[in-house]
């Protein structure tokens, strides 16, 4: 009898514990929460009145929403973040019951973290999707079920067909893109009026013949941060929207059954057109040693001419370094001569929505607003965008895409990056195939593309 | 039956922490089990059992040999070098040498940053032409020494390497510190009177009484190193190519890179394999070796 009654405070002791660190648990949320009750409380006479200015939000009650939202990138260098800063406080002062917590992170730790919190039920309310099928990709997003459905926003017809499409799964958007992104190579005017070179080179052998003076005047031609792998792809997507794709637009589709591979004779002279760059020692030598911002850092202060990225690192290409120059950006010419060299651009990331969010239709309610085309959300966003807007009448804010743009509109010659129609994890094998060539290992183009073609097999489901 | 020490229903107490340690770390264990048979890519909840293809292809693949063969390196290389030096290290501060707290707060200094810190500072000092060793070497009248340690394929593992032992030497040094102060001076008086110099009493007293401290210390950086995975990730992604992908860095790209996630858990279970072995066997090996003061 004795015992039964220990055992039972036994129990008891033990269930206050597990109720001690429940409470402790809770605790920490009611912490989260409170700001933004106690925020929107205060907030809440003027909630009812944006509620009936806008007769459209329905859900927009003076009830206190918190929604999440994580995204990838770097926070602003200086000044308002757009959206860890501006967009949480726009949204607040339409919408004074939303809250918006919105968290940042570098782009690997974005795919771990969001993939995960998705998986567990747990995802954030708006996120950011890559279109087509990138790591992320929109069809991926959509077709697992995270992705909540966007058809029904009003905003559709102020977005270019192309974004839209890109965002598609089975023909309805599922994530709405922040601009178009263009690869290029930046290049610094001075050294390339200094080595003799009077116009931007329009074919592969005047690139060669370009490089070659850079060389002979004594720069490096071209510096590439390799100890960061991914920025092969930025070289390698502008050759392959010249050597592979216009000869075959469909060249990605027929791979999906198989009718093409990446094998074939395209892709190999594609990587060879790289490997001749570095074979004839135009990127710098120790690329492999040389970190992205490192290799930033030489062109910025004047040690190299060109530097292949894309539109979004204009912040980082433009920054002061050590020596001033005026910067240009042209297309990476891999065409033969005579014929028209053809642009790598594709549609940039956007935000979309999670299915399972508690709060869609407020967050369905912050897109209308932020895409409406007018609110000084928009205008906001757009500033803020170091991507090519594909919103009906906003003007172009960098001039020095303005050329290829141009030709890019007026031709159509342009062609996206390549892994958007690849599963999450070709692209690492090209990279790290292709490291063995930039590290003077014996390998081959073909084998750089044997071993793409291994993996897409591998990873590519139906 | 009532112990003397201890009431049985105390044992209750244990509950909590043991429903916490079985839910955050034996029944994720038991799932690896599960996902390594299965083409579970980590996101989307549909997936089907696969048998043991996943364990084939990595049988197939050469990242498998290629990360085993980097990690077993890597452990070598931290386990020998990293010890070697830190009783060195240990010996000299030991010894009566003036400002001796300075020169052991001095070497402790790196373990109290972080890895990502530490691999961050040391990719600027690995930078070819402009990094700190290079512009050194330029600044004394060197040159022509290849200065690309990141970026070539035979050099990057062992400066990673290199790095790893810089951080960690401060830990295994204070343990071996420690072991050398409960060597008893008695002992060291007896060796004195029996004629044995400095090297002998090093050799046949001290050493033998530092034998538990070598067991920690290697067993510690056996671990560390079969583990390796922060100086590959931050100092070179792996690269060049695949030069430096140890296995823990390999599975953590195939499952988030490559959203291959039952092909990593196959890969963790192989891995895990290992290193039970390996742990095991050095841990008895060395117990044996034991001697008590």
């Amino acid at each position: 009898m004795k015992s039964l009654k220990s055992q039972v405070a036994g129990v008891a002791v033990a269930s206050l514990f597990t109720v001690a660190l429940a409470a402790c648990g809770s605790n920490n949320n009611n912490n989260a929460a409170s700001p933004s009750a106690a925020s929107s409380s205060a907030a809440s006479p003027s909630a009812s009145a944006s509620a009936s200015a806008s007769p459209s939000d329905s859900a927009a009650s003076a009830e206190p929403v918190t929604l999440s939202m994580l995204v990838s990138g770097s926070k602003a260098a200086d000044g308002a973040d757009f959206e860890l800063d501006t967009l949480p406080k726009l949204v607040k002062e339409k919408f004074p019951n939303v809250t918006l917590e919105v968290q940042k992170l570098p782009d690997e730790q974005y795919y771990t973290s969001v993939k995960t919190k998705l998986a567990a039920g747990e995802g954030p309310d708006i996120f950011l999707v890559f279109p087509n099928m990138a790591n992320m990709g929109a069809i991926e997003v959509a077709k697992a079920g995270y992705a909540a459905d966007l058809s029904g926003l009003s905003f559709w017809n102020n977005v270019s067909k192309a974004a839209m499409n890109d965002m598609s799964y089975e023909g309805k958007p599922y994530a709405v893109a922040k601009g178009m992104d263009i690869l290029g190579a930046y290049y610094n005017k001075d050294l390339f009026a200094k080595a003799g070179i009077s116009e931007v080179p329009k074919d592969w052998d005047s690139f060669l013949a370009a490089s070659e003076k850079l060389k002979a005047s004594g720069v490096t031609p071209i510096v590439m941060g390799d100890k960061d792998p991914w920025v092969v792809q930025f070289g390698m997507y502008q050759l392959a929207a010249n050597t592979v794709y216009p000869s075959d637009p469909d060249f990605d589709k027929k791979l999906q059954t198989g009718e093409t591979q990446l094998t074939d004779a395209k892709w190999v002279e594609t990587v060879n057109q790289y490997k001749t760059l570095y074979d004839k020692g135009y990127v710098s030598k120790n690329s492999l040693g040389m970190a992205s911002a490192q290799a930033m850092q030489q062109f910025v202060d004047g040690k190299a001419a060109m530097i292949f990225t894309g539109t979004w690192d204009l912040p980082g290409v433009t920054a002061k370094g050590a020596a001033d120059f005026e910067r240009g950006f042209f297309s990476l010419p891999g065409n033969k001569a005579g014929e028209p060299v053809y642009a790598s651009a594709a549609t940039a990331a956007g935000y979309a929505l999670n299915a399972k969010s508690k709060h869609l239709d407020a967050a369905k309610q912050i897109f209308e607003y932020l895409y409406d085309g007018q609110s000084p959300l928009f205008q906001a966003w757009v500033e803020s965008n170091p991507s090519i807007s594909v919103f009906n009448g906003v003007p172009l804010k960098n001039e020095i895409f303005k050329d290829v743009l141009t030709e890019i509109q007026s031709t159509g010659h342009a062609f996206y990056f390549s892994n958007q129609m690849w599963p999450a994890g070709v692209s690492d094998v090209m990279q790290s195939k292709f490291a063995e060539i930039i590290g003077g290992k014996k390998t081959t183009a073909e084998d750089v593309t044997k071993a793409m073609q291994d993996k897409y097999k591998e990873l590519y489901k139906g | 039956m009532n112990s003397a020490v201890m009431k049985k229903t105390m044992f209750w107490f244990v509950l909590p922490a043991l429903l916490f340690y079985c839910l955050f770390w034996v029944f994720p264990i038991l799932k690896l089990f599960q996902y390594s048979i299965t083409d579970y890519n980590g996101y989307v909840q549909k997936f089907s059992y696969v048998g043991l293809d996943n364990f084939k292809t990595l049988f197939h693949e050469e990242i498998l040999g290629l990360s085993i063969r980097n990690t077993l390196i890597y452990t070598f290389v931290t386990v020998i070098l990293g010890n070697i030096v830190a009783l060195a290290i240990a010996f000299l501060l030991n010894a009566n040498i003036r400002a001796k707290g300075l020169y052991r707060s001095a070497f402790y200094i790196p373990t109290l940053f972080s890895a990502i810190v530490v691999g961050f500072i040391w990719s600027y000092v690995y930078m070819p032409d402009e990094g700190l060793i290079a512009s050194f070497l330029h600044k004394i009248g060197i040159n022509g020494i290849d200065t690309n340690f990141l970026g070539s394929y035979d050099k990057a593992l062992y400066s990673i390497i290199a790095v790893d032992i810089w951080k960690n030497i401060g830990t295994s040094t204070i343990i071996f510190l420690a072991g050398l102060q409960t060597v008893p001076t008695d002992l060291i008086e007896a060796g004195k009177i029996d004629g044995a110099g400095r090297w002998k009493l090093v050799r046949y007293i001290k050493i033998p009484l530092l034998a538990t401290s070598v067991t920690i210390n290697v067993t510690l950086s056996v671990i560390n190193g079969l583990k390796a995975f922060d100086y590959p990730f931050v100092m070179t992604n792996g690269g060049p190519g695949t030069s430096t992908n140890t296995l823990i860095y390999a599975m953590y790209k195939m499952a988030f890179t490559d959203q291959l996630f039952g092909k990593a858990s196959a890969l963790g279970i192989i891995s895990f394999a290992l290193i039970i072995v390996i742990t095991a066997a050095f841990v008895f090996t060395l117990n044996r070796r034991e001697i008590s003061a």
